[in-house]
């Protein structure tokens, strides 16, 4: 692929760890799980010490909302941000919240450990700019309609502006189908692991849009050699503001981890 | 304007009420004071009548009438009350009145323009205790404190050491994206360095922290933040947008409690001042009278009183009646001049 300079692999076996205190992301199995949406201090809490104890490695949660329309919940904003840093007290589990707001992103990097890039987002260049002059690392979810070259160019200009911590993330492309949300399309983890050393995430929630292709989804992520998950979980789903169809219990979750971290040991036994 | 200013307002306004109230009883308290030191009658609180004639065409006379009969019955019995009297530098909300309340929170802490203003006061009688920061962990002495603890005939009676965490305040419902200013006093600016440059802030120096918060609240001005103490953000009824924006966790403030008297309660820790003559090996000797007797020192601050010469600090482990230290003191009065017991006091440190 022309002009990565430096998404691109120099090596055959180059491969970016990012370090988030003492989490080394591309080494091992990172998951990222917690609500769609920040709405009150006892539904984060309680999610986040659910996800905690079923092993997830990151609380995520979305403050800024970018929402299908304008009358649907917009996110609490800096009291979201709030919210997260008192989970995070609780917890220790690190914060991966969404930037939708150029003028936002310092303000979210004082209280996030990554800073997330959403698909309707992927090609804001502006933003892909301002996140690059931090050091935070940058979650980049891939859009909607975007190929993998486009994807692999907008990781570029984070990198191009300085900032080295970029992971990004498979969330589903739009496809003829209309059963699944989006078309969650697995064969990028392999196809990015050949184009670049960048860690890959798979969020299997957004990727199909319905519980019960989730699972399924988690498993195979992990036989295709994802370095992470984004899973949404909630500790009420029929109360969520926002994602209510596609948001596990953390009892549901908790199940499905346990399995999950089996399955990654015997892939890497065998693959 | 829309309805959630205005509610903003109202709050702001409430918490006003509630700080005038607060400093007309201070005035009670310190005018029983005053009259008790220069032997006057006390007496004080009366509503003037005048309150009454002002022209608001929404207040009228039987609804101030019934406001003021409670104010001055709560002044009257608060002036009827033995309260002790902590002077402190800067406005309510200030970190010295933090320590005030951690030394003891019977104490009535009563804000003083300068440092000056604290000595005084306490020399004069005006106040029974007042109380300084001597230093910082990041930002070093306080030198105004310490040239005035050289001249003071006040003893210290106690020392508290305490976290200094900053926090950036905003008047109620300011988006954060639209702050462009912030004021503070230069050291919490400077504390706070990195975070103002990472979010591309104008910092403007202010007398104090407190008072920056209470000019924000005042003032109602856009696009303006000020980086005070979360207990300001009580008293004036700020947002805080961040706590603990300080760009190092070690962030720590010493201060000293002073009375016109000395302490009379238990004590493990002293302080002493002097001054030595020009001669090769006096603050050596001082010095070595110490280490004889395995006297732990905690502190030593030279502080030039004239051109060329210095009044040195020295504080230490252990108490005045010890035999041991009374006699070390003995000898180094021997060989020093302008030497003055400060003060044997207890120092409570909060984590």
């Amino acid at each position: 692929m022309k002009n990565l300079k430096l998404a691109g692999k120099k090596t055959e076996n180059q491969k970016s760890i990012i370090e988030i205190g003492d989490l080394r992301i591309g080494e091992g199995l990172t998951v990222i799980a917690g609500p769609c949406s920040v709405e009150s201090v006892s539904q984060t809490i309680e999610t986040a010490h659910g996800v905690k104890k079923a092993g997830a490695n990151m609380l995520r949660g979305g403050a800024f909302k970018p929402r299908t329309s304008t009358y649907d919940f917009q996110g609490l904003g800096l009291k979201g941000l709030k919210i997260l840093e008192m989970a995070k007290k609780e917890t220790g589990l690190p914060i991966v919240t969404e930037v939708v707001d150029t003028r936002d992103v310092s303000w979210i990097c004082e209280y996030a450990d990554v800073i997330q890039i959403g698909a309707r987002n992927m090609q804001n260049f502006s933003l892909l700019k301002e996140v690059g002059r931090v050091r935070k690392p940058v979650l980049l979810k891939r859009g909607m309609y975007s190929t993998l070259s486009e994807w692999l160019n907008c990781a570029e200009y984070i990198l191009a502006e300085g900032n080295p911590n970029v992971i990004l993330c498979e969330r589903g492309i739009r496809t003829f189908e209309t059963y699944t949300r989006n078309t969650l399309d697995l064969s990028m983890i392999p196809a990015v692991k050949a184009e670049t050393h960048l860690p890959i995430f798979i969020d299997p929630s957004h990727g199909t849009g319905k519980k019960h292709l989730i699972e399924p989804m988690i498993y195979a992520a992990i036989a295709a050699g994802a370095d992470g998950l984004v899973v949404e979980v909630h500790n009420n789903p029929s109360e969520a503001k926002s994602d209510a169809q596609q948001q596990f219990t953390p009892d549901e979750f908790q199940a499905i981890m346990v399995k999950a971290r089996k399955l990654y040991d015997s892939v890497r036994e065998i693959l | 304007m829309n309805p959630e200013k205005i509610i903003n307002q109202i709050e702001i306004i409430d918490s006003r009420i509630v700080e005038l109230l607060n400093q007309r009883m201070e005035k009670i308290v310190i005018a029983k004071k005053f009259s008790e030191e220069n032997g006057l009658a006390a007496g004080c609180g009366e509503v003037s009548d005048s309150v009454f004639h002002r022209a608001h065409s929404l207040l009228d006379d039987d609804f101030l009438k019934c406001i003021y009969e409670k104010i001055a019955g709560q002044s009257s019995a608060i002036g009827s009350r033995d309260l002790k009297i902590m002077a402190f530098q800067g406005e309510h909300g200030a970190y010295s009145e933090m320590a005030s309340k951690t030394w003891n929170d019977k104490f009535v802490p009563i804000p003083c323009g300068e440092f000056s203003d604290v000595f005084s006061g306490v020399e004069n009688g005006l106040y029974d205790y007042g109380i300084v920061p001597v230093e910082n962990t990041l930002g070093g002495i306080v030198s105004e404190v310490n040239d005035l603890m050289i001249h003071t005939k006040l003893y210290v009676v106690g020392a508290v050491e305490i976290p200094i965490s900053h926090c950036l305040l905003v008047y109620p419902g300011t988006d954060h994206r639209e702050i462009r200013e912030v004021y503070s006093h230069p050291q919490a600016l400077a504390q706070c360095r990195r975070f103002i440059e990472r979010n591309k802030l104008r910092p403007v120096n202010y007398f104090d922290t407190a008072g920056a918060a209470k000019m924000v609240a005042e003032k109602n001005k856009e696009n303006v933040a000020a980086i005070s103490s979360k207990l300001a953000a009580e008293i004036y009824n700020l947002e805080i947008i961040k706590e603990s924006i300080e760009d190092y966790e070690v962030n720590r403030t010493r201060f000293l409690v002073l009375s016109r008297h000395e302490n009379e309660g238990n004590g493990d820790k002293c302080s002493i001042v002097f001054s030595t003559a020009h001669k090769a090996g006096t603050l050596f000797n001082v010095l070595e009278k110490f280490a004889s007797e395995s006297i732990n020192l905690t502190r030593i601050e030279s502080i030039p009183s004239q051109m060329g010469n210095y009044a040195f600090f020295l504080d230490f482990m252990g108490a005045s009646d010890d035999e041991k230290i009374k006699r070390v003191l003995e000898e180094v009065k021997r060989i020093v001049d302008d030497f003055r017991m400060i003060g044997c006091y207890e120092e409570r440190k909060v984590k």
